[in-house]
């Protein structure tokens, strides 16, 4: 029994986004721990670090180690998700209606959870 | 840190799951971190060996998209609600969860060691009938074994369940830190007709966005710590990215026979802490 699977493209594109999502979020990390071996500071747990978009710029510039971790973080989180998307395209430009949906669907859930998470369900 | 990070991703590659399992109970154990900050590093870094493991799954064609992007629905639905209980639930409670869930799937790993050699050699893989959703999605597929020199096929079925245990795999992973990829392994290896090995890597890629979906809430809480985070996801990623070369030359009853210990050593690891802190009993710990 033959067994059919995803076109070859849509296994091009998720193996393209997966490797570069992890070589640009790893270089990033490696430059952030190497910045802050340079200068070690104690990191106090009982609050995370937040910096606004303005200081993230200007800290990545500066190659500031805590933006460059954040800019990292913040990489490798979307990473999985630019997967999807990338396949849900991969999926109409095949006229996969079926795995479009399926794939919006997932899109679906992790907008959902954007949503509530800036809405405050923290 | 980074060299508990790699033997985590390590481990993680060879057995389809994040490392999560691994890391949280190391950054607990022996770093002493909070629970919720070790569940949020844990957390990322499973997008971490993901993204290393699953990329290179995916070029070898181990990984089965269809059937990951399917059972994706229903675990990131359950990422969103078990990242929403862990925001809430006490910290014995997540460790006592853990510990049930680590000896769960050492059992299951241990008692079905022979299982998948067997069944690729009788050809009781191919040889289902799809359910309804398999066959309307097209989810059976193949892969190249090389420790058996041969393409294996296998007919998917078992589709319901399998969407209900990957739903309990998000809930886990919002919940726990993990990728959820020890029940989608589970689920797919047992009720769905998969071999382990393309389990391994269809759960090596779904692990990534489920983590996604509760990192991004842990993330909007505050909770993620970039100091821990950072080392943590460089050594997952090379654990990861050596464990992916090893895997597929491996023989599946290997692969569970190492699962299966290490489930168990972490299980009673968690178990000791949990009984310490809610009726402050004192076990023995085996060197951790």
């Amino acid at each position: 029994m033959p067994m059919p699977e995803a076109p070859r493209n849509v296994y091009t594109v998720v193996h393209r986004a997966l490797l570069w999502g992890m070589v640009a979020s790893t270089a990033l990390y490696a430059l952030g721990v190497a910045r802050a071996l340079e200068a070690p500071v104690v990191v106090p747990l009982d609050h995370a670090f937040h910096l606004s978009w303005r200081q993230t710029w200007s800290g990545l510039a500066a190659l500031d180690p805590t933006a460059l971790m954040l800019a990292a973080t913040v990489l490798l989180i979307l990473t999985p998700v630019a997967r999807v998307v990338l396949a849900c395209i991969a999926f109409a430009v095949d006229r996969d209606r079926a795995f479009v949906l399926v794939t919006g669907a997932v899109l679906a859930v992790i907008a959902l959870t954007v949503v509530l998470g800036r809405l405050g369900l923290h | 840190m980074f060299a508990a990070a790699v033997l985590a991703g390590f481990f993680g590659a060879l057995l389809g799951v994040g490392g999560g399992i691994f890391i949280v109970p190391a950054l607990v154990l022996l770093f002493q971190l909070p629970v919720k900050v070790a569940v949020a590093a844990s957390l990322v870094s499973v997008i971490a060996t993901s993204n290393a493991g699953g990329s290179s799954y995916v070029e070898q064609h181990i990984t089965n998209l269809r059937l990951g992007m399917f059972l994706e629905i229903a675990t990131t639905l359950g990422a969103l609600s078990g990242s929403v209980l862990a925001l809430y639930l006490r910290e014995w409670v997540m460790l006592f969860l853990f510990a049930a869930l680590l000896l769960y799937m050492g059992i299951t790993a241990y008692t079905t060691r022979h299982r998948d050699d067997e069944r690729i050699a009788s050809g009781a893989f191919a040889s289902g009938v799809p359910d309804g959703w398999s066959r309307r999605l097209s989810l059976s597929g193949s892969y190249h074994d090389q420790a058996l020199n041969r393409q294996v096929e296998y007919v998917v079925h078992g589709s319901g369940i399998g969407t209900a245990i990957s739903y309990l795999a998000g809930v886990a992973s919002g919940l726990l830190g993990v990728g959820g990829g020890v029940l989608k392994v589970s689920a797919m290896n047992r009720y769905m007709n998969v071999p382990m090995k393309a389990a391994v890597g269809t759960s090596k890629m779904m692990i990534g966005v489920t983590a996604a979906v509760g990192s991004i809430l842990f993330y909007l809480a505050g909770l993620i710590h970039f100091y821990v985070v950072a080392p943590v996801a460089l050594g997952t990623t090379a654990g990861a990215t050596i464990g992916t070369m090893v895997m597929n030359r491996l023989r599946s009853a290997v692969l569970k026979r190492i699962f299966a210990a290490l489930m168990f050593y972490l299980a009673y690891g968690m178990l000791v802490k949990a009984l310490a802190l809610r009726f402050h009993v004192q076990l023995p710990t085996l060197g951790s």
